[in-house]
């Protein structure tokens, strides 16, 4: 009981509250910087390495007492990891796993808004307290006829705090960003977007369903099944999913060939999804798998999917063909199409951001390149990092005050880095199958 | 015996069936009915058997607010986990369930309390009855809470817990009438945030060891 009480008491409780913790964790991150500043006075040779974790473990424990959005954009920057300078990376991770829970009081009464009847009435058993938090929920484990089911619970009027939250973090988007405004409004209205969507349940379980129906004959997958009739808009009921999380997973030091199976099924997931569906399982966080015995990736949580557009796909795949880096003409209405170049910019400032994009895109597109890539390769992610520090530190960059790339590529990028750092966590060398018109 | 408990029936029946018609009156009104009488007539009664249940169309608000509380108890012994909760649960499930017993009668609240400055609870007498019935409720769920620590004792203050809860219960209630969210999910959230306060308020902390502190100094001069 005493548990119960502590897992309640840290919600802050109104919106005045909240933007409260934010100024307070603002004030903050502005001493460490007022702190960094006066030791680099004592010491010039200190870098910003310290700073980063200084304003990171600030910034953490700030977001980790606010439910809903500001999780989610906490979960969103620290899949951003080209964005994001290394420090902040592995405080936001933890954001990934906890996040205060709901009582069960407010449980029953969900159910019987929904179903007009009790958890207890409805399942054969169900856990009082949750079992695991989603960002913007959380997950009771319950047994009907046998089956064991988990049962997401939506927090209510996270819906509606979505817009309000995502102005809160807006100031400190800039600040950790490294974001000037422009192209910080014109990505959070994207976000936004894919938050509300996110709060839509029954949308959620359409989506799952069609998803892994089409994916189902790719080896080594495992869905679960949604069951319309316990769901609604606030509560979803799907099989629950026996096994490992990732980190545990690899914590029991599985052979290569394990690893390999499971980073293929990853891929070829991806792969599908991306160039035969066109639209994506978007959020690529360790918490969304679980790894089941024989090496079989079980695969949970579709509530944020990216449809992508057909013009954004033609354009932003032309882009990893290994030889169009060579014809430049091609490549210059590439950029135009994307949005990474415009009218507006003067021609050295399109030289410098053509100069830029082209050495991203090489970077990223290199396992396209080739048939097998193996993404143990710890090199190829720090010349990412780097290059994610490098231009995320660029006054050119900084000062272009207009938004470069499609907000299309917003998720699409998050994907990809979730994608090849799950793969790099896995050290799994995996077969990068590609679409037929890029091979 | 049996003459008795069907003689108990239709005197419920009837008192049910004057709340109800006064709450239809008012609905499609807008407006308390005006005679006794006419009232009574309507329901096909005679004006001295309305006296048998009430004595004035002021007695009935009361009297309505009363069978919301009572059938939450009810409903709150339904859902049978009731016991086992912890005492922020259990004002928690009250006032969840409270406010689903409420919303069948919304309209009528509505209309009667929406565009009153204030709510019932600081209408004294209206709420009066339902006041004293809630505060023996409360003092329960208090009481357990002290004994299971999870809610501290001080001096005079703690006290004064059970009107603190029926203060929220007032907040509840106005928060309720001015809610346009679909489903009333804010009065949920409004609900679940608010009696988190109210407990941990309630519960050890900093404070108290403050104050232990404080007379600790004080007297140890």
């Amino acid at each position: 009981m005493t548990d119960n009480l502590n897992e309640q008491q840290d919600i802050p409780v109104s919106k005045v509250q909240r933007a409260a913790k934010f100024i307070s964790t603002g004030a903050k991150v502005g001493g460490n910087y007022v702190k960094h500043y006066a030791k680099k006075m004592v010491n010039p040779g200190m870098d910003r390495e310290e700073l980063h974790q200084n304003n990171a473990t600030d910034i953490y424990s700030s977001l980790s007492q606010l439910k809903g959005s500001a999780l989610k954009v906490a979960q969103m920057m620290s899949m951003d990891k080209n964005l994001l300078p290394r420090a902040y990376q592995d405080k936001f991770t933890m954001a990934q796993y906890s996040a205060p829970p709901l009582s069960y009081p407010l449980v029953v009464k969900t159910f019987q808004k929904y179903f007009s009847k009790s958890p207890d009435q409805v399942f054969d058993t169900f856990t009082r307290s949750a079992v695991n938090a989603a960002s913007i929920g959380q997950v009771h484990k319950a047994t009907l006829d046998g089956k064991t089911l988990a049962v997401k619970i939506q927090y209510p009027g996270i819906a509606d705090s979505v817009s309000s939250d995502l102005r809160l973090v807006r100031p400190f988007a800039l600040r950790i960003l490294n974001m000037n405004e422009k192209e910080l409004d014109h990505y959070m209205a994207e976000v936004e977007e894919k938050l509300l969507e996110e709060t839509d349940y029954v949308l959620e379980v359409q989506r799952s369903r069609e998803i892994s129906g089409e994916c189902s004959h790719i080896p080594n997958l495992k869905f679960p099944t949604y069951y319309d009739e316990l769901s609604a808009e606030r509560i979803i009921t799907m099989d629950w999913i026996q096994g490992a999380h990732m980190k545990e997973w690899l914590a029991t030091n599985p052979s290569q060939d394990s690893r390999n199976q499971i980073g293929q099924a990853l891929w070829e997931f991806y792969h599908h999804q991306v160039h035969n569906l066109k639209q994506v399982h978007a959020d690529p966080h360790p918490g969304n798998f679980i790894i089941q015995e024989n090496d079989q990736l079980g695969i949970i949580d579709f509530g944020c999917v990216k449809v992508i557009p057909e013009d954004f796909y033609e354009g932003y795949f032309a882009l990893i063909k290994k030889d169009l880096l060579v014809k430049n003409s091609e490549l210059d209405q590439v950029f135009f199409d994307l949005e990474f170049i415009s009218d507006k910019d003067k021609p050295e400032e399109q030289e410098y951001f053509k100069s830029i994009f082209k050495e991203m895109i090489s970077l990223l597109g290199k396992p396209f390149h080739v048939d097998k890539f193996d993404f143990s390769d710890d090199g190829f992610f720090e010349k990412i990092f780097e290059l994610g520090d490098r231009v995320s530190n660029d006054k050119l960059f900084k000062k272009s005050n207009q938004a470069r790339g499609s907000r299309h590529g917003l998720y699409v990028n998050r994907t990809y880095f979730g994608l090849y750092n799950l793969l790099n966590q896995l050290q799994a060398e995996v077969v990068t199958t590609k679409p037929e018109w890029l091979e | 015996m049996e003459s008795t408990t069907v003689k108990k029936t239709t005197k419920k029946d009837y008192r049910k069936l004057i709340l109800e018609s006064f709450k239809n009156h008012v609905l499609e009104h807008g407006e308390m009915p005006k005679s006794v009488f006419k009232f009574a007539k309507d329901m096909k009664m005679k004006e001295e058997d309305f006296y048998t249940y009430f004595t004035s169309f002021e007695a009935i608000k009361p009297a309505i607010l009363v069978d919301i509380f009572d059938e939450t108890l009810a409903d709150i012994e339904k859902q049978g986990v009731f016991s086992e909760y912890s005492a922020r649960e259990k004002f928690l499930s009250f006032l969840f369930t409270w406010i689903e017993c409420l919303k069948k009668n919304r309209s009528y609240l509505l209309s009667l309390y929406e565009n009153r400055a204030k709510s019932f609870v600081t209408l004294p007498k209206e709420s009066a009855e339902f006041k004293e019935k809630f505060k023996a409720f409360a003092s329960e769920i208090i009481l357990e809470g002290k004994e299971t620590e999870e809610i501290a004792n001080r001096p005079v203050i703690s006290d004064r817990y059970d009107e603190a809860l029926w203060i929220q219960v007032g907040f509840v209630f106005r928060y309720w009438l001015d809610d346009r969210s679909p489903r009333f999910e804010k009065t949920d959230a409004a609900i679940e945030k608010s009696v988190n306060l109210a407990f941990d308020l309630m519960g050890k902390s900093a404070l108290d060891s403050f104050l232990d502190f404080a007379k600790f100094m004080y007297q140890s001069k």
